[in-house]
Parts: C-alpha cells; structure tokens; sequence
C-alpha cells in the first residue's frame, strides 16, 4: 500500500491523468428506463456513481388524495407497469383493511393465479433483458415469446396487455372462463421445458458467468441494511419473501420453496429470479388444480367506497420486492394519505456503493441484474 | 376533462349565464358510425385464434404447413441450381486467361506499349474485386438479419422486393444515401471524415492477394498471407480515429478499448496460421490452398483442419482471433451496444456510419475465405466424385459456410468484459498458438 | 406472536414506548412521546433483530387537501356535467383530530422473527425536525430525502439531505395538504 502511494505521488512528474464524468442516461439503452447515473471513472474503473432519479416522478401518491378508491386502483398499474398485478393487489388489499371486506375464496385464489402469471412476465422480461445487457441479443426474443403468450392470456381476461385493473376492491373484475384455464394450462406446459432450455442457452454460458459471478457482490448484512427486497435480498442468501413472512391471499396453502443466493452476486440474483419462475410455475399448477368455486367479487362494494378513519398498511410478494402500501382514511372517498414502499427505489439507491471499484461494463451487468422499473421507482 | 377545452367560442355568453348542458352542439352529425361491439371477455380465446398464433400451435407439426414445405423446396432448388450453375460454367481462370489475350492481342494490334494492356487488366480486377466486397455487404446484410431472425424465432425482412425481403438492404442503402450526414459540433471535422475511409481502404487492399478458386485471385503474391495481415492491421487506426474525432466519451472509450482488442489478437491470428505455413512451405495462398488436395485412404481430404490436434487447434484460435479482429459478439466491446451505445460509430450517420459496416463485413468475407484457404482446402471438392463442380463454388460456399459460423457465434454469444477479454488473449489463445508451432515443427520433423 | 406478547418483549428494553391510540390495522404501533427518542429507540429495536427498516412515512393532519391550487379539474368524472359539483373533493369529517402535525412513521422488520413494529411520532408544523437513521440504516438514505422532497421534514444527521424525486425547480413540498403550485415554466 505504501509503495502505491509512493508511486502515486510521483506520478503527475510523469504523465498526467485525470479522471472523466460520464453521463450514463438519461437516454440509454441500458438503463431500463429514464435513469441517470453520474459516473466519474478513472480509465475503465468506477470511482464514484450518483444515481439521479425522479424523471418519470407522476406524483400518484397526491393525485390518490383526490381520487375515489376505485380509481386509485388505476393509479397502481401505473407504478411497476410490467407487472400491474401485484401493485392492484396490494391497493385493494390495503383498502380491504380499511373497509373491513372479505373476499371470496375464488377471487383470492384469482388474485394468485394472475400475480403468478406477471411475475412469470416480469421475470421474463428481466431474464431478456439482461442477456441484452450482457450482449447475448437472442434469450431476449425468446423471452419475449413466451412473455406474449402470457399478455394474451391477460388480453383474454381483462381485455388489457399492460395496465390490467383487473383486481378491484372486494374481488376481480371478473371470472375466467373453462377455456381460459385450459389455455392457461396449456401455456404452463409449454412454458416448463422452456426453463432448462434457458439455463442451457445463458444460466450456464461460462461467458455469461464469468461476467457474472463475481461481480456486484452484497453481503447479506449489508442488503438488509440497505433494505433490498425480493430477488435482490434472497440472491444474498436473505430469506424473506412476504408470501412466507406475512402471507397475504391465501399464499400459506400453496407449497412452493423460497430460492436463494449464496454470495449476492449479479449471477445469484439472476439464477433466483430463474428458479422463482420454477416456483410460480408450481404454485400456478395448484392454484389451477385446486380452484375453488363460487363468487369472484364481494357483495356490498360501494360504489363510492367510504371506509371509516383509520390506517392501514398492506405489502405483497411483487416481482421486484417487497411492495407495500401505507392508507390512510378520514373517513372521505379518498384516502388521506398513501404511501408507497416501492422495492425498486430502494433496490436501486444500494448502487451508489456497489457500482465504485467496479467496471464500465460491469455496471450495466449490476444495474441489470437489480432489476429496477423507474416507473415504481419514481411513482 | 376534454369537456372544457372543446368550445372556447361561447365563453361570453357561457359566463354571463352558465348554460346547464352543454346543448349548442352542432346539428345532428350525419349518423355516425355504430362503434364495434365491444369484444370483452364475452368469447375467451377469440383474441388470440383471430391474428396470433401460439407456438404451441404452431409447432405442432411444421412439415403440414405447406409454406413450410415450399420453403425447404426453394432452398434445396436453389442449392442445386447453384451447383448446377458452377458446373455448366466451369473453371473461372481459363475466362480470365482469355480475356486477358484479348486485351493484349487488342493494344498490340493498335501498338500501343505492353504496360497500358496490363494496367487495364489491373484495373478490370481491381473493379472486380471492389465489386465483390460491396456486393459482400448487401448480401451479408440481408443474410445476417435472416439468419439472426431464423436463430431468435423471428422471421427478419420479409416485404422489400417480395421474395423473403431480397432488397432490404438495397433500400437501407438508399436510405442511408439520401440520410443527412451529420457531423457533431465537438467533432473534429477532419478525422472525423477520415476515419471511415482509413477504416475500408485497407479492407479493399487486403483482398489482392486472396484466391477465389484454383489459380482465381487477383494478384499471386508470394508473401500474400504477410501481406493481407499487414493491411488489415491498418484499420485499427481509423478506428481509433472515429472514436477520438466524434468528440464523445462513449466514442472515445470504445476506440480505446478497440485499440487495446485489435492489437492484442493480431498476435494470436498470425500465430495460429503459422503451422499451416509449415506444412505448406510457402506464404503464397494458392500454394497453401493446393497443399491441401488429395485425400487419404481415398475419402478424407487432406485439409489442414483434419490434421489431428494441430489443425484443430490451429483453426479454433484462427476462427476465434478472427471474430476478435471483426470487433464481433462476443468480442464485440468497442461497439457494445448496451454499454457504449455502439462506441466508435456513435456519432456517425449515413454514409460514413454504412462504410463502417462495409469495412466490418469485408472483414468478415475476408477472415471466411482466410479460413477456407488455410484450413478447408481451398478450392478442393470435399469428396472425390463432386470434382466435377468447379473449384470457386466449393471456395464460395465454403466461405458462406464460415460466415454462418460467424453469425451463429454472433448471435449466440454473450459479451466479454474488456479485461477478461485480454486475459483470454494473453493467456490462453497466445500461449497455445505458441505450443501449437511446437507440435507442428514435431510433426515436421518427426513423422 | 401476538401483539401483546411482542408489545411486551419491546417495553421491557423500551419502556418509553406506548401502544399507538390509532394503530395500524393488524400491526403493532408504538407512539415516541419526543423527537430525541427515535434515535435510541432505532438502535435498541436493531440489537433486537428489528434490522430490516422496511418503510418510512409521514402523514400530514392539517386537514383535507385543497386540490385548486395545483389540478386543473378536480373531477375526474367525464360524464358529469360542466360545472357540476366533482364528487371526489374531500371534505373535513368530524370526529377526525385534523392538527397542524406530521405524524412519522417508521416500519422495522426483523426477517427471522417473522414480525414487523411501526413506530410513530408527532412532529410541529412550525419545526418538523427529526433525527436521521442513516447511520443505522442505509435504508434510510433515499426514503427520508423522499419525506424530505415530498413532505418537507428535515432529517438531522442526513449526510445528503437534497431533493430526489421533484425537479430542482418547483418550489414547495407536494404532499403537504396545503401545498400550492408554483407556476412555473411548463405551465402552459
């Protein structure tokens, strides 16, 4: 150490360098989004990065105060708009708090079945893209093909391929019918060979793992620290994950196994993200088999919902984390206040550190493998 | 919300006395259309039977598609009719010898000097060989985008000029003729239009010596295999150039990164090709290429890639360099597109920006025929009852053969960061071209 | 674990802590009585496995929001007449406390124990001040410059403590219920 700084020191008598501040983003193909990160490197090497947010900032959690609970449940596809299941979901079930509503046994197992499925489509995407990021261009278009399959059986259902509001408060909107679940089945089959296929084609490329694996590592302690959920903190070895922790929709009757990581590398939080789609394809498989019979949507929903003054907080499974809402009501048809606890925002406030020391190309394999939606991070 | 911003006209009368509904709507419109039925969840499965097809449909069984059995037709047609093609015209050099006596007997007979006669022949191979390489690009273009779409279960162009998107590229490339050429304000203007050019010229130059066939090349250089890697070596520079001149920092970290790449695996596809120069005992690519005919025991031809060990070797590092020297996945990381946002050519459009490409596939016409001449033997039929097919369509096809090559690691591949890269160079490719020598100079000595 | 049990293990090394008179629903809340309690508060809770600080929040209680100042057409009912009351302006309900407070909110978790506690704190309209548990927590770092940006609580202790979320430009804190908007230049 003595003998670098020693060389250090006499270095400007030689050659002269000085580090170069990099703008990566706004626009940029990878950054997934309108992100910026400053960067300042020095040759190759990261000496600092600043990531800037806020351009994709909508203000939903002011435009909630003056809507009705219905229409917020709009607001929430809005967030993490490549999986809206999860965010409708967790709405409506914060809102259930505060109204005091039961929902029948087919709707909760509905409400399973389709945040399954957008978790199967986010991943997807995330598995795509990452090649992308990686520079593997064909997992992407094979993502991508069995991510529509999935749009089109959301397409069936609710008639939307991104922004469902398909999860209303008290239900769903409305049921499936015979030959979407035979549809939906018939996707699951296909889509199960489809998983080796992918570890053959990228999980297992040792160009791909050697980009990979030894990058972006996160000590355990230090993703609790920072507060990352979902793929992120289990890829540390971290196991929580809400559908265990504080089970929500009737999640404690499936059997399903919670992956995780051993070192918190870009490769463990990528290969959770891939056994997690094992995962929901099981929890799919006996949703499906075991769906009960009856109503899909509470009675008694009004249709301009006024629930009593009070508080409530609600957090799902989403696919990207921990996904929580704070409500809060003074008794009008708006709530007072919501709070959105977005995984993504503080999935990405952890690169600050991790980006430094590291690679150029290095940050886009971290950046891509935390995952982020800006539309979630902004809100 | 779109209420109010729709009569603006009324507002005086609006605010002296609000009107209740918004009744002064123009008379009855001449009855509109009836909206469609709204298609919602009524018929499940009518949103995707109508336009989509799941794979799970449609790969059920493809040889009952009649398209899918047309299209096998055309391309074993087109195969055939090639092969067919060669062997109606025969050998090529014969052509260009009785040409050339035309062109001689014609200045004698006007008395013009012997050099003008030459150098018109000169002239007529070199637009020859320049034609080869441009219409390389149009043809590669189309093919890499075919190919690439085929690999990622697309179907790529399929439109421009009706028989599988045949003129997309021809299109792309008036497009880009007719697109403005812009040169960014921190540019630095003459480098900037330099460096395409230092970028293609060597690529056109390198090509003299390459053979096309048996005795088909343009020049028959003795040192043609010194000489086409000396040249190509050039390009770097222009790259270099680009990166620098555009003015822009992911430009200029990819024509840093570009310089460090390309001059590293120079050494590794030199090397690699040195034990082919052994056995063949001269540097002259129609003599390695003729070193090669025969076969043993009357099947195996005697290509150097079926050498045991060396040749292997030999041709992996060879191919491999190659890939590296063509800056292509997974060594393409002067240009990474999802981190430098394409590095050296960023900030180029049009014209420059497609020279660049041209030069890039040049490339990789020139590594393919490279290939094919050094390890796949040339001219040479791969089987002694197809010698009848002349020798520049077995050198064509094996060629494209190796093109495919390229594009399917293109488009397999993840990328190398940059230092791993080196690594791999430094310490793997470099080291076994080395030992590989070694073994070659055992063969020689020993068997 | 019931809340009462849980509430009984925290006050045995919290004894400052008192059940929250208006909890959140199906979670145990804790209300500080001042601002300087937090910071012990947090350290405690951490050395009790409560290392997971999930969420922070704040509410503003000066009353129902005023949507004039800052949404062009408070209704988002298109069918309705022009001009008709909007249904969806909020109004005061009495029997609720409104007072010139923000009332903090923190969520730990503790990942083993499988439970989570908030914890709540009132503070002034005149001073929200508050101490910053970024030296505890990472986690803190972007939600409180996100309280900060949007609620305009300060966080002392913050080593960053700048907008994130809002553009340099607009003047003011969105959330808070009487937050006016600022014209500013992409205002038609």
């Amino acid at each position: 150490m003595s003998n670098d700084t020693a060389l250090a020191a006499q270095e400007p008598k030689t050659l002269k360098t000085d580090t170069l501040f990099v703008n990566l983003g706004p626009q940029h193909p990878s950054t997934h989004g309108v992100l910026r990160v400053g960067l300042t490197i020095d040759g190759e090497m990261i000496t600092k990065a600043v990531p800037d947010i806020g351009y994709l900032h909508r203000g939903t959690q002011k435009l909630a105060e003056v809507r009705g609970y219905h229409h917020c449940v709009v607001l929430t596809d809005r967030w993490d708009y490549v999986s809206a299941m999860p965010n409708n979901l967790v709405f409506c079930l914060a809102a259930e708090k505060l109204m005091g509503l039961k929902v029948p046994p087919r709707a909760d197992a509905l409400r399973v079945v389709m945040c399954e499925l957008n978790r199967l489509a986010s991943h997807l995407l995330f598995f795509g893209t990452y090649g992308i990021d990686i520079g593997a261009f064909t997992p992407f278009l094979y993502a991508f093909r069995e991510r529509e399959m999935i749009l089109d059986l959301f397409e069936m259902v609710c008639g939307a391929r991104l922004t469902y509001n398909y999860i209303r408060l008290g239900g769903v909107m409305v049921d499936v019918t015979p030959e979407w679940l035979a549809k939906t089945k018939e996707f699951l089959d296909y889509f199960k060979p489809r998983l080796d296929e992918y570890d053959t084609l990228l999980s297992f490329n040792p160009i791909f793992m050697a980009r990979t694996q030894e990058v972006g590592l996160i000590s355990a302690e230090k993703a609790v620290n920072w507060g990352l959920s979902g793929p992120n903190l289990r890829g540390s070895g971290v196991n929580y994950d809400v559908r265990k922790n504080d089970p929500y929709s009737g999640y404690e009757h499936y059997d399903f196994d919670v992956p995780l990581g051993k070192t918190g590398s870009c490769w463990d939080r990528y290969y959770c993200r891939v056994q997690e789609m094992r995962q929901s394809v099981r929890i799919l498989e006996q949703a499906l088999a075991m769906l009960p019979h009856g109503e899909v949507s509470a009675t008694g929903v009004a249709k301009v919902p006024k629930p009593p003054s009070g508080e409530s907080y609600a957090h799902v499974e989403g696919s990207r984390g921990d996904l929580g809402i704070f409500l809060v009501s003074d008794g009008q048809a708006s709530p007072y206040r919501m709070h959105v606890k977005a995984p993504s925002f503080l999935n990405l406030a952890i690169l600050q550190e991790i980006l430094v020391g590291n690679k150029v190309s290095d940050v886009i394999a971290i950046l891509g493998s935390v995952d982020i939606v800006l539309g979630e991070v902004d809100r | 919300m779109t209420a109010s911003g729709s009569e603006p006209s009324q507002t005086p009368l609006a605010s002296a006395a609000p009107a209740p509904k918004p009744a002064a709507k123009p008379a009855a419109k001449p009855a509109a259309k009836p909206l469609p039925e709204p298609v919602f969840n009524q018929r499940a499965g009518r949103l995707i039977r109508d336009t989509r097809y799941w794979p799970t449909e449609l790969w059920k069984d493809p040889w009952a598609s009649q398209s899918y059995r047309r299209g096998a037709a055309w391309l074993a047609g087109i195969i055939l009719g090639i092969f067919a093609t060669g062997w109606a015209v025969g050998e090529l050099a014969p052509w260009g010898d009785r040409i050339y006596e035309a062109i001689v007997s014609f200045v004698s007979a006007r008395g013009w000097p012997a050099v003008v006669g030459e150098a018109i022949w000169i002239v007529i191979k070199a637009l020859i060989v320049l034609h080869v390489i441009l219409i390389n690009g149009l043809w590669a273009i189309w093919w890499e985008r075919k190919i690439s779409a085929h690999i990622q279960s697309r179907v790529g162009p399929t439109y421009a000029g009706g028989f599988h998107g045949w003129a997309q590229t021809i299109l792309d490339g008036i497009k880009l003729l007719l697109k403005e050429d812009v040169t960014p304000t921190a540019a630095d203007k003459w480098v900037h239009a330099l460096a395409p050019a230092i970028v293609v010229v060597p690529v056109i130059i390198a090509f003299a010596p390459v053979s096309f066939g048996v005795e088909l090349s343009a020049a028959n250089l003795d040192v043609g295999v010194l000489y086409i890697f000396a040249l190509a070596g050039i390009s770097v520079i222009g790259i270099v150039m680009a990166g620098w001149a555009s003015g822009n920092k992911y430009s200029l970290l990819g024509g840093l990164r570009a310089s460090a790449q390309l001059v590293s695996y120079e050494l590794p596809r030199a090397f690699s090709v040195v034990p082919v120069l052994m056995f063949a005992g001269s540097l002259n690519l129609q003599i390695i290429a003729q070193a090669q005919s025969g076969y043993w025991w009357g099947v195996v031809p005697r290509w150097f890639l079926f050498y045991p060990v060396v040749g292997q070797v030999a041709f992996a590092i060879f191919l491999i360099a190659s890939i590296a020297e063509t800056n292509r996945t997974p060594f393409d990381i002067p240009e990474a597109e999802s981190e430098l946002v394409s590095g050296f050519h960023t900030e180029y459009s049009g014209m420059k920006w497609s020279i660049f490409f041209l030069a890039e596939y040049g490339y990789v016409l020139l590594a393919s025929f490279l290939l094919a001449a050094f390890f796949l033997g040339g001219g040479a039929a791969p089987l002694p009852w197809l010698s009848a097919i002349p020798s520049w369509i077995w050198m064509l096809s094996k060629a494209l053969f190796m093109m495919f090559v390229f594009l399917w690691v293109r488009w397999t591949f993840p990328r190398f960061r940059a230092d791993q890269l080196m690594d791999f160079n430094w310490k793997f490719l470099l080291p076994w071209s080395f030992a590989n020598i070694a073994l070659a100079g055992a063969y020689l000595l020993w068997i | 674990m019931t809340q009462d049990e849980l509430f009984n293990r925290l006050s045995a090394r919290l004894p400052q802590l008192e059940r929250a008179a208006s909890p959140i629903r199906d979670y145990l809340t804790l209300r500080l009585k001042s601002t300087d309690q937090i910071l012990p508060a947090a350290k405690t809770l951490k050395e009790l496995g409560y290392d997971y600080l999930e969420m922070i929040s704040a509410t503003d209680w000066l009353g129902p929001v005023n949507p004039n100042g800052y949404i062009r057409n408070p209704n988002p009912n298109v069918f309705l007449p022009e001009g008709a009351t909007p249904q969806n302006v909020p109004g005061a309900t009495p029997g609720v406390n409104y007072r010139p407070v923000f009332d903090m909110l923190w969520l730990f978790g503790n990942i083993k124990e499988r439970t989570r506690v908030f914890l709540r704190l009132e503070l002034p309209r005149s001073n929200p001040t508050t101490s910053s548990l970024y030296g505890l927590f990472k986690s803190a770092d972007w939600q409180e410059r996100e309280i900060y940006d949007l609620m305009g609580v300060r966080f002392e202790g913050h080593p960053n403590l700048t907008k994130i979320l809002t553009p340099d430009f607009l003047q003011g804190h969105p959330l808070r219920k009487d937050y006016v908007h600022v014209k500013d230049r992409y205002d038609e």
